[in-house]
């Protein structure tokens, strides 16, 4: 295992022939931490993941997953290679069960000891996903579809998860509930690439932030230290540092 | 397994489900014996074959969610390619049936290969392009077709009476329903079935799962024409005589459709119920109202009441009505928010217990920092 589970190095990337959204970014994921990317919208943070899990090609740079390069290829080498990308929003196929939900992210799995052995395992980790197993996924409340969303990505035994805003329109109760998953995933031995809006509720579930601005990395280092600059924070997270977390969105 | 007490309720279900299901195929196959006259065993004839046709269209309406109305073309193909085997080649029957069969299957595979790769409405749009071509071929190929003439298809059994004709006929066409049906049934329970719904519920999510979407597509497609044209063989066998403007007809595959969105196309036996209620409706109607076209009226009202009242179709309608009586099941959330805090709580402590005494981290530091 090389130091870095998931490198982007220099990437340029953008959509069409508009102008380039990531302009020379590096991200590096250490093995078994979490690493929040925030920055204001349009900054190119769902784009990084979208380059990440290959549903863009970037223009220029690399990609390299556990010390393979891995640059220019499609959604489902990335997916085999290791990289679960989970979609921002809600993703679960609602007129199916969560048991098809979950076994449908394991479709590229053949060996069906091993897809048994991810069941009870991703089962363990989300309690709720073994609860409510036979039920239509879309019956669930988001907090929960969100759950199986994760348990999905997690069939694959995936080393890097990306999470596109797993925050997105769940309450802030809910919210910490997701973050605590976040940190469960993590000490399961699975890294985390998370991109958030919900900044500072982020950074105090992360070991690493980069905070993304014009297409760069403008600045990262431990999360703890950039929730406590007083300069970031008026910047990027809202101001106020003392306010608590739960009551903010952006 | 009957008896053990704690499956008592999933066995009660399965057993109500055997009686249901062997008393729905004992008035079935009896039909023959209580059918009032032949006239009224042809018209079971024709909505089991019905049956058949809506039945073989929803191995790609139900499972993919692709919209097709051009099924009647593999229909026709399938009547015409039996026809001629027995004419042209001297083939015996059955033999040129299953051919026919396998034959349109061939040429399903290039017709999907270029079809589904659209979707939506121009899929609707390509598929019935595909029967306005088949009957222009059929018509204007005279020499080789009988085109506008029609064809007359030799009679498997030429020695059978008609009553007793229809009664044969009615056996083929019920063991062909029970075969697609199986079928479909095993599709249904497979991966492959899985992958499929997920392409019903959201394409692009499941491409981006790893599900290859586009042969699966391809496959059932293909599977469905092959069992759409095994039932038009077997209707060419029956009814002996075929007409391009009959056998290549919209209303034909439109009916198909009508039929499975009617019962229910996530279910089994949904295209086999539209077809009882819509083959049984159209032929009373015939047979009240002669030649006016009155049948299509009410047809047409039939689907607007369905698609008004029942988007999903009978079968899940009965469902949701029989669910209205039983005692309410969980809700989502049965507990206050302040339950809810006492519980999670109680479980935070529980699990901080559990992670102090079995260290599974693999890498102890990360778990410090998560302390913070």
């Amino acid at each position: 295992m090389s130091e870095y589970l998931l490198e982007l190095n220099d990437i340029e990337a953008g959509y069409g022939r508009a102008a380039l959204v990531l302009r020379g970014l590096t991200v590096k994921v250490p093995a078994g931490s979490v690493v929040c990317l925030v920055g204001p919208n349009g900054a190119g943070k769902s784009t990084v993941l979208k380059v990440a899990s290959g549903l863009l090609t970037p223009r220029s740079g690399s990609i390299v997953v556990d010390g393979v390069d891995v640059t220019g290829q499609g959604p489902q080498a990335m997916l085999a290679s290791g990289l679960a990308h989970v979609l921002q929003g809600h993703s679960v196929f609602r007129e199916m069960t969560v048991e098809e939900n979950v076994m449908l992210g394991a479709f590229t799995v053949r060996d069906k000891a091993k897809v048994a052995e991810r069941v009870a395992f991703v089962q363990s980790l989300f309690p709720i996903v073994g609860e409510r197993w036979k039920q239509l996924a879309g019956l669930l409340s988001g907090g929960q579809q969100k759950q199986v969303e994760f348990a999905r990505s997690l069939m694959v035994s995936p080393k890097v998860v990306l999470l596109d805003e797993p925050s997105m329109g769940l309450d802030p109760k809910t919210t910490a509930t997701v973050f605590d998953q976040v940190v469960r995933m993590r000490d399961a031995g699975i890294a985390v690439l998370l991109v958030e809006q919900n900044a500072r509720r982020a950074l105090e579930t992360a070991d690493v932030g980069c905070v993304l601005d014009l297409g760069r990395v403008h600045i990262s280092g431990p999360a703890p230290e950039l929730l406590a600059d007083p300069q970031l924070g008026a910047l990027y997270l809202g101001g106020r540092p003392s306010e608590p977390a739960s009551t903010k969105n952006r | 397994m009957l008896n053990a007490s704690d499956r008592l309720s999933v066995s009660k279900a399965f057993v109500a489900k055997v009686v249901v299901f062997a008393a729905c195929a004992a008035a079935l196959l009896t039909f023959p014996s209580w059918a009032a006259n032949p006239y009224i065993l042809s018209a079971g004839v024709v909505v089991l074959s019905y049956a058949v046709l809506s039945t073989s269209w929803n191995f790609v309406g139900g499972f993919t969610g692709y919209i097709s109305l051009g099924h009647a073309a593999f229909f026709g193909l399938g009547a015409y390619g039996t026809a001629l085997l027995i004419t042209k080649l001297d083939l015996s029957s059955f033999v040129a049936w299953f051919l026919a069969g396998v034959g349109v299957a061939l040429f399903a595979i290039p017709v999907g290969w270029a079809a589904l790769r659209v979707r939506g409405a121009s899929f609707v749009i390509v598929s019935i392009a595909l029967v306005l071509i088949m009957l222009l071929v059929f018509q204007s190929w005279s020499d080789f077709t009988g085109g506008s003439n029609g064809l007359v298809v030799p009679r498997p059994f030429p020695d059978m009476l008609r009553p007793e004709h229809h009664e044969t006929f009615f056996y083929l066409f019920a063991a062909l329903l029970a075969v697609t049906l199986l079928c479909w049934w095993l599709i249904d329970r497979s991966r492959f079935g899985m992958g499929l719904k997920a392409i019903r519920e959201d394409e692009d999510k499941a491409e981006a799962l790893g599900i290859p979407t586009y042969s699966y597509k391809l496959v059932v497609y293909v599977v469905s024409a092959f069992f759409t044209a095994l039932g038009g063989g077997m209707y060419a066998l029956w009814f002996g005589d075929l007409d391009p403007v009959f056998q290549f007809s919209i209303l034909i595959g439109s009916y198909m459709v009508l039929m499975a969105l009617l019962g229910g196309v996530r279910q089994l036996y949904g295209p086999l119920l539209g077809a009882l209620i819509v083959g049984t409706a159209l032929e009373y109607f015939k047979l009240e109202f002669g030649d006016t076209q009155f049948h299509l009226v009410a047809t047409g009202l039939l689907l607007g009441i369905v698609v008004l009242f029942m988007p999903d179709g009978i079968i899940p309608a009965g469902m949701k009505l029989v669910d209205r009586f039983t005692p309410e099941r969980s809700s989502i959330r049965e507990m206050t928010a302040a339950e809810l805090l006492e519980r999670d709580q109680s479980e935070s402590s529980e699990r901080a217990g559990r992670h102090a005494s079995t260290p599974s981290d693999p890498e102890p530091s990360t778990t410090e920092k998560a302390k913070r």
